[in-house]
């Protein structure tokens, strides 16, 4: 084995969005942390993107009680009750930390923090800055993060978990030339965010694949209804290319309205009482069925219109959305915007405790990457929550776990070492694979699903990864990396649906009729590892 | 999809020993943006082609480069067939990809205080808009301060007037800003127009910085004596010779059929220190038919007390100076400063129209001059090109008399007070324009306001002229050979 950088801490965390500077705070207050990004620190990841808000009980005439209901109803009762609860409750102290820390939130003229009206939720209390919440809330962490002492290595990309007998203890990095950097440490954070990347239309960032599922899944930890993918109901049709480009749920809450091709109002039909901002999972599933039924626009998408609104309050509440469009060549105060679903959230992941343990020794996870919170469909703003919340616990537990000496497996890093090597002698472009996967994922396990186009499209995925992926250049082994990890992700998906034979939330089955509603399902979490997988059953209280 | 031709800028410092371009025919669809048409050739030509990018949605600020020439967001700007990629001027890691990091080094963050108030309605929404930044460096790159001297940026200015705005912050940002470089900004602009979110970072950040150092006594001892002198005497320079209204009467008609009547602005330059150049551009006007009205109680505009942050006294100048164009009725005031018309347009509410020169030149449309020969290159005044956004005007006039050849248009260094403030830094960009003068292989350099003309004068052999002193040579030189023909 060749002498590499090997970077010591206590906690070593991966991942740079909301969770992860979060929970590198935190576990900044008991020694030494290591925070690895892949992008540069701030930029990368879907915090960043978040547009909408977050919600926090913040009035008392809301409730915790009345947040955590909505959060189950929305999630299909899928949720982990424990983690849920402990969302809702901590939503508001991690929101006054922000603040604290300067975030600049709207607020009203009794200085409150503002709260606007999100879909699924009985009270408006989504808290937000303009239409750039999450970009208000990392620009605030990134200063807070500065007044620590955690050192932050940015570009490098996580290729795989270190183990030391059964426990993890760092992982094996590999920077943007190309060269190997371990990171040894006593705990290790998984905050590496989502993975709706390995479908053809997705709202996330370029950081967006699925790493840290695999990641975690390469080291023996469990997952969670990994087969919960949140199709978010508006995304941009136009620009192809830039096809899937989030439009925020806050666009409904300010009273945008959804429309078909013959200008009616077609949530009427889906959800006459909650219309418009009714939960994501349903107005995704009416948005597509309007399309494929023939009444959507030729770009393939619907209306969705503010153009009855005063336009003061489109360029002060929906800033972002106005300059994007404009960009495009659509003013929204004038002209309805065209939308259609895209892969958004994934709800499933890491299986973790109140404090963010995983199944496996050593390894914490926070934010996306975990499941359990959200159950089988995410309410809008509950995931910046989350990732405060659990970021926060996640980086404490780790902080707090025991020091001890690590011995480098070098058996294993031999291996990182032949795996990188191999994909100089590749032959087939990564791009190539990604492109196929997102592809066959959009088309077999996309919104509406069936047992036989699920098996297909695992077929698929496996085919895909038996192709040998070709490096052309050093810079190219972290492509070569990612798109393994896309395969692996989505595979999990895919494997997690063919288990869950109901529907249930974003999960829909096509092929299997179901005489329960979701409160009396049989079923709890699909569950899968490298040991075992299978579907928990039994109803919930 | 589309077929287009796209320019690369490639640079790979472990093997290459300089950059070069590499040209692409890339297929992509209609509407794709700059960033599809990279992702294009990375996937269908050469997988060796670096460049950052995350969002992809003008939220992260990852993936800014220059497209011919001018700094944007890759995942924004549309593509177009025949463009040239590079990276943002800022030091090159690799191909698109520049070192960003010791610039995002030098924002400086909130330091909480032990009690947090939660700012108010009114600060929040004065400090959202500064809060939109992206920090994707467009700005650092096409800033000439730092170029120069030591400054952390346009940016991190943005952000230091945002903590000093915010009751939770602890840090004393003003005097920290001023030891930041608060007063080395050239008001240049150049940063605000290759935002991509449009934040006024000279005026709504570093003169707001300067007015509130103003109010800690921080202002520098040479822009306090400027104040003084508008206050004793209306003027920001002193005189030195017969000023240009003494010189003048109070309406000037023109020599032929009056085709438009303007009240003149002259402004404290063309006033005490360059009046032949005002007197020159007056000739040119008459001879084209415009009749200029001269009000004598005009003052200085009060553009070198707002950039430096000494607003006091500016209301006073303001009323002085509207009420003088009121006063005679005038609808259409003319100036040929760059820095009083960009003032008058953007930082006064006027009840007249106000036109630059050029504007008023080419709207009547000028008698043809006879061509000299010479070559010719033309220093865009920032006040004029960025502030009024005039560019193409003085060019359609210039190139009516002389052969023009181009220079990239950079600030001179004389602006945002920065001449009498930091003069060492005027004077290595004032030396870079030279630099640049001499490239072009022009005779004489051609500009159109008196700041610029003046402070270029300085720095180079080759003569300095304001547009319209060269239109008039024009004329005169029209004139000596009909004589010649006559005789």
């Amino acid at each position: 084995m060749r002498s590499f950088e090997v970077i010591d801490s206590h906690v070593l965390v991966i991942g740079s969005g909301g969770a992860g500077v979060r929970a590198a705070i935190e576990a900044s207050f008991s020694g030494d942390t290591v925070m690895v990004s892949k992008t540069i620190a701030g930029k990368g990841g879907c915090t960043t993107m978040a547009e909408g808000g977050y919600n926090a009980v913040l009035r008392e005439t809301d409730s915790c009680e009345d947040h955590f209901l909505d959060t189950l109803k929305g999630g299909a009762y899928l949720n982990d009750r424990e983690l849920a609860r402990i969302l809702v409750n901590d939503a508001p102290g991690r929101i006054a930390d922000l603040l604290c820390w300067g975030a600049v939130f709207d607020v009203t003229g009794e200085c409150e923090v503002a709260q606007r009206p999100f879909g699924g939720q009985r009270f408006p209390r989504t808290c937000y800055a303009g239409d750039r919440t999450g970009h208000e809330m990392m620009m605030t962490l990134l200063d807070r993060l500065a007044s620590t002492d955690v050192e932050v290595f940015n570009e490098i990309a996580i290729i795989d978990l270190l183990k030391d007998g059964d426990s993890v203890a760092g992982a094996v990095g590999l920077d943007e030339k190309g060269e190997i950097v371990i990171f040894r440490s006593d705990a290790t954070v998984l905050a590496t965010g989502g993975g709706s990347r390995i479908y053809d239309i997705s709202t996330n960032s370029s950081s967006g694949t699925g790493d840290g599922f695999a990641l975690g899944y390469r080291a023996g930890a469990e997952l969670i209804d990994m087969e919960q993918v949140q199709f978010h109901p508006t995304g941009a049709v136009y620009p192809y290319d830039a096809r899937g480009r989030l439009v925020t749920e806050a666009v409904r809450g300010e009273g945008g309205l959804l429309k078909n091709i013959e200008g009616e109002r077609f949530m009427e039909r889906y959800d006459p009482e909650r219309m418009e901002l009714s939960t994501r999972d349903v107005v995704a599933r009416s948005i597509a069925t309007e399309i494929l039924e023939g009444r959507g626009t030729k770009n393939g998408g619907v209306y969705l219109d503010v153009t009855h609104l005063p336009r003061h309050q489109v360029e002060t509440r929906l800033p972002v959305m106005l300059e994007q469009f404009l960009k495009f060549g659509v003013d929204i105060r004038d002209e309805p915007m065209e939308v259609a679903p895209t892969a958004h959230h994934i709800m499933g992941g890491l299986r973790i405790s109140s404090g963010g343990e995983t199944s496996v020794p050593g390894l914490y996870a926070c934010g996306e990457v975990t499941g359990g919170v959200h159950g089988a469909n995410r309410l809008g703003g509950n995931a910046l929550a989350d990732t405060q919340v659990f970021g926060r616990r996640a980086g404490e537990s780790a902080g707090k776990a025991r020091k001890r000496s690590i011995s480098l497996d070098e058996g294993q890093i031999d291996l990182q070492e032949r795996r990188l090597a191999a994909f100089y002698a590749g032959e087939v472009n990564p791009a190539t694979v990604a492109r196929s996967l997102q592809t066959a994922m959009w088309e077999g396990a996309g919104i509406f699903r069936t047992g036989s186009e699920l098996e297909k499209t695992l077929e698929m995925i496996n085919h895909l990864s038996t192709l040998n992926l070709k490096a052309a250049n050093r810079c190219n082994l972290i492509e070569c990396c990612t798109v393994q990890n896309m395969l692996t992700t989505a595979s999990l998906v895919v494997r997690g649906a063919i288990l869950r034979k109901e529907s249930r939330g974003a999960h829909v089955r096509k092929d299997v009729t179901q005489a329960w509603d979701a409160s009396n399902s049989p079923y709890r979490h699909t569950f899968l590892s490298l040991c075992d997988e299978g579907i928990e059953t039994g109803v919930w209280e | 999809m589309r077929e287009m031709t796209v320019k690369v800028f490639r640079f790979d410092p472990e093997t290459d020993e300089k950059p070069h371009f590499q040209t692409y025919l890339v297929r992509v669809n209609d509407g794709a943006r700059v960033l599809h048409a990279l992702h294009c050739i990375k996937e269908d030509h050469d997988p060796s082609l670096s460049y950052r990018y995350c969002c992809a949605s003008g939220q992260c600020g990852s993936c800014a480069v220059k497209v011919n020439g001018e700094p944007v967001l890759a995942c924004m700007e549309e593509a177009t067939d025949g463009m040239v990629i590079e990276p943002l001027d800022l030091p090159i890691k690799r191909d698109l990809v520049v070192d960003m990091e010791p610039y995002l080094d030098q924002i400086a963050t909130l330091v909480p205080a032990e009690e947090c108030p939660l700012p108010t309605q009114d600060v929040v929404e004065q400090i959202k808009p500064l809060r939109s930044c992206i920090e994707c460096l467009a700005c650092v790159s096409v800033c000439p301060a730092l170029k120069v001297i030591d400054f952390s940026g346009p940016t991190a200015m943005r952000e230091s007037l945002r903590l000093a705005l915010d009751p939770r912050d602890t840090g004393d940002r003003v005097a920290e800003a001023v030891e930041d470089g608060l007063f080395t900004c050239t008001s240049c602009q150049a940063c605000w127009k290759v935002c991509p979110k449009d934040i006024q970072i000279p005026g709504k950040a570093i003169e707001r910085l300067r007015a509130l150092a103003n109010e800690k006594g921080l202002t520098l001892p040479r822009h306090q004596t400027v104040e003084k002198l508008v206050r004793e005497t209306g003027r920001s320079v002193d005189r030195t010779q017969e000023t240009f209204l003494e010189q003048v009467p109070e309406v000037l008609e023109p020599y032929g059929e009056v085709k438009g009547t303007v009240g003149f602005f002259v402004g404290c330059m063309y006033n005490n220190r360059l009046p032949r150049t005002a007197l020159d551009a007056m000739e040119v006007l008459r001879r084209n038919g415009i009749r200029v009205i001269i009000p004598r109680e005009q003052v200085c505009c009060g553009s070198p007390l707002i950039r430096t942050g000494q607003i006091d006294y500016l209301n006073t100048l303001k009323r002085r100076n509207i009420d003088a164009f009121v006063f005679r009725g005038i609808d259409t005031v003319m100036t040929m400063c760059a820095g009083c018309g960009s003032t008058l347009k953007n930082d006064y509410d006027c009840p007249f129209r106000v036109m630059d020169i050029n504007e008023v030149l080419t709207k009547v449309g000028i008698e043809p001059p006879a061509r000299l020969e010479l070559k010719a290159t033309y220093h865009d005044p920032c006040h004029l090109m960025r502030g009024q956004g005039i560019r193409t005007q003085p060019r359609e006039l210039i190139s009516q008399v002389v052969d023009l050849v181009e220079m990239p248009a950079i600030c001179c260094g004389s602006g945002g007070g920065v001449r009498s403030g930091v003069p060492e830094e005027a004077a290595a960009l004032a030396e870079d324009r030279r630099i640049e003068i001499e490239k072009t292989g022009a005779d004489i350099v051609i500009s159109s306001c008196p700041f610029c003309e003046y402070h270029i004068m300085e720095h180079t052999d080759k003569p300095v002229k304001n547009i319209t002193t060269v239109l008039l040579e024009g004329y005169r030189e029209k004139d000596r050979r009909k004589k010649e023909k006559e005789c």
